[in-house]
């Protein structure tokens, strides 16, 4: 069964507010919002517009104060924290900008984090690392520390890791803005083809235009509320 | 089951900063270090004065004076008088376990020229009848114008041994006296002792009295001593247990011992705070990146378990390093005190109480800074 309209995310009436001392900050309200399977979505808008809470609501990493999140069926917003975890480990893979590998783990050893949540033969959990960073072009740099690899190459380890558990989700914060213009064309060409060859849904917050360009669908946020761009 | 994070994350966090890994060995390791001293210190004194006493002597001392052979003035005529008064006293070949003894803090002039002080005992051969553990090793019972030293008390006096052999020439005031002999005397006080003629001691120190005269008893019960000294008002006696004597010296040390784990623990506390700072500060450095494990979908209970094989491999590691450095530098050593010569001694329970307290400091002091830095939410922690 492949789709290609399916729906993977639906969020209704999404609404995050934060208390920041006696204020209430409410960086998203009443969102609504439907991600088809596959899609490859830009969020872009200014600075405190919401777009990492939006991320983190989308990921599991955060809940919404009100409103529904359903992925592939499961009500994200009623899990409580440890269903959550084991949620994330299966359905989402999150970029960040500043690539957050640990420093003590090398490339394979952190892209071989998230299968060690799942009961898998390590033989498999070698074969799977491997094809993730072959994917990622990589392979060579499997042992390297990422104190050792360059912007570009951490990000891309980095992009192993979100997607060797082999989830439907991908989402990236700014997965470029650390990057000079050549390596951020590499990791956008690499999203691309995830999100068309492999099917992936991504989304992803830039800042970047050029970024933008190379996703499907670009939306904006502002002041907590989505503005679809026409594409 | 919950899923772990890797045991190689928690060795290799362990090298992450190696000035964290020094300081915290360090003051893991002197924890240790200290709480098996302060045991060692405490066995060593409780055994010694057990050692000390023999349940078969009576102590004279002077009334008032119970606490302190020092201190205790007993009429020279006393050691006759009890010899003839009191009933059931072991003898051997005719000679009687009276010995009147005088207890001195001398200071004296060693060979190298050294000048120390130490205790000294004025003897009459009787001594060696009752204090049965001592065993002269070489050469004799001191003669007028001899000593016979203990076989530590080269310790004690600060010589090195080959200086307190038979032969070698001790000053005390104008008086130059002669080693005859070296004496054992296993695991108690006496061992750092020298022993001298009753009447060259109470020339030397200027005194007409003894100290106290000790009575061996076979046969003869404590409360017949007693009744001897009630007897013998006009002699101002008060009897004592020799074991008892010593036991209440033991209690009179128990200040000494209550410092020295007071000592011990400000010093361990300090060690902790220090250790404890730089945990905060080097898994506050962490926020992020466990942030993104438990983003990956660990647990903050598996990064909480990992924090923990970390500091317990280092607490163990600090532990064993001042286990080994309490006992090359410590084991065997002399302690000096007024009452006698400690020995300190490392028996499996202090190797044991000191390993258990390090690892439990560690364990223990690394709960905080692991919560504080499992604490902030993960959307906060991921964007900082
Ligand atoms: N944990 C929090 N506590 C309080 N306020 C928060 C918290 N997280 C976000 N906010 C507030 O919510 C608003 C949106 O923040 P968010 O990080 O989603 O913005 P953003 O669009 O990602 O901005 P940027 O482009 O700078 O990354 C901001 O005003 C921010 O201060
Ligand atoms: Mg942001």
């Amino acid at each position: 069964m492949n789709r290609q309209n399916d729906v993977l995310i639906r969020c209704h009436g999404v609404t995050k507010q934060y208390r920041k001392g006696n204020n209430l900050v409410t960086p998203l309200e009443s969102l609504d919002l439907d991600v088809p399977r596959g899609d490859f979505l830009a969020l872009m808008g200014p600075s405190g517009s919401g777009k990492t809470t939006l991320l983190n609501l989308l990921s599991g990493i955060d809940q919404p104060t009100s409103g529904s999140i359903e992925m592939d069926g499961v009500k994200v917003h009623a899990l409580n924290r440890r269903e959550l975890a084991a949620w994330r480990a299966h359905h989402v893979g999150y970029i960040f900008q500043l690539y957050h590998l640990v420093p003590v783990l090398t490339a394979f050893e952190n892209v071989e984090l998230p299968l060690l949540l799942d009961d898998m033969p390590r033989r498999e959990r070698q074969e799977r690392v491997e094809a993730a960073l072959s994917l990622v072009g990589l392979s060579d740099r499997m042992h390297h520390f990422p104190r050792e690899l360059s912007g570009g190459q951490e990000q891309r380890v980095a992009i192993a890791r979100a997607l060797v558990a082999d989830p439907p989700l991908l989402v990236a914060d700014e997965p470029t803005g650390d990057l000079d213009r050549q390596a951020a064309d590499a990791i956008l060409g690499l999203l691309h083809e995830l999100a068309n060859g492999q099917g992936k849904t991504i989304v992803m917050v830039t800042h970047d235009p050029k970024a933008a360009e190379a996703a499907a669908r670009l939306l904006h946020l502002e002041k907590g509320r989505l503005l679809e761009a026409v594409s | 089951m919950m899923k772990l994070l890797p045991f190689s994350y928690a060795v290799r966090n362990l090298y992450r900063d190696r000035t964290r890994l020094l300081q915290t060995l360090g003051g893991g390791a002197l924890v240790v270090f200290l709480v098996m001293g302060a045991y060692a210190l405490n066995d060593g004194m409780r055994e010694t004065l057990r050692a000390s006493g023999s349940p078969d002597n009576i102590i004279l001392l002077g009334a008032g004076s119970e606490e302190s052979m020092q201190r205790s003035e007993v009429s020279e005529q006393a050691a006759g008088i009890a010899e003839a008064g009191v009933a059931g006293v072991y003898a051997r070949l005719g000679t009687r376990a009276v010995s009147p003894e005088i207890i001195h803090m001398a200071q004296l002039r060693m060979p190298g020229g050294v000048e120390a002080r130490g205790l000294v005992r004025g003897v009459t051969p009787r001594a060696l009848l009752v204090h049965d553990d001592v065993a002269v090793l070489q050469g004799d019972v001191p003669g007028p114008g001899e000593v016979m030293v203990g076989r530590l008390a080269w310790k004690r006096f600060g010589v090195p041994p080959a200086d307190l052999v038979p032969g070698a020439r001790i000053g005390f005031d104008d008086a130059e006296l002669t080693v005859a002999g070296i004496f054992t005397a296993p695991g108690t006080v006496l061992e750092s002792e020298i022993w001298m003629d009753i009447n060259d001691l109470r020339t030397l120190a200027q005194r007409d009295t003894v100290s106290a005269v000790v009575l061996r008893l076979d046969g003869g019960e404590p409360e017949d001593v007693e009744l001897f000294t009630r007897q013998r008002l006009d002699l101002e006696l008060s009897a004592i247990g020799e074991k008892e004597y010593y036991d209440k010296l033991a209690s009179f040390y128990a200040p000494v011992r209550t410092m020295t784990w007071i000592t011990a623990a400000l010093i361990a506390a300090a060690a902790v705070f220090g250790g404890l700072n730089t945990l905060y500060a080097a898994f506050a450095a962490r926020v992020r990146e466990t942030a993104t494990l438990q983003a990956i979908g660990f647990r903050p209970a598996a990064v909480f378990f990992s924090f923990m094989q970390e500091s317990l491999m280092t607490s163990l590691l600090g532990a064993l390093i001042g286990a080994i450095a309490a006992v090359v530098l410590l084991a065997d050593r002399i302690v000096y005190l007024s009452a006698g010569t400690f020995r300190l001694s490392f028996g499996p329970e202090t190797l044991f109480a000191g390993m258990a307290a390090g690892i439990l400091l560690g364990v223990i002091g690394s709960i905080p800074p692991s919560i504080r830095c499992l604490k902030p939410s993960l959307p906060q922690a991921l964007r900082d």
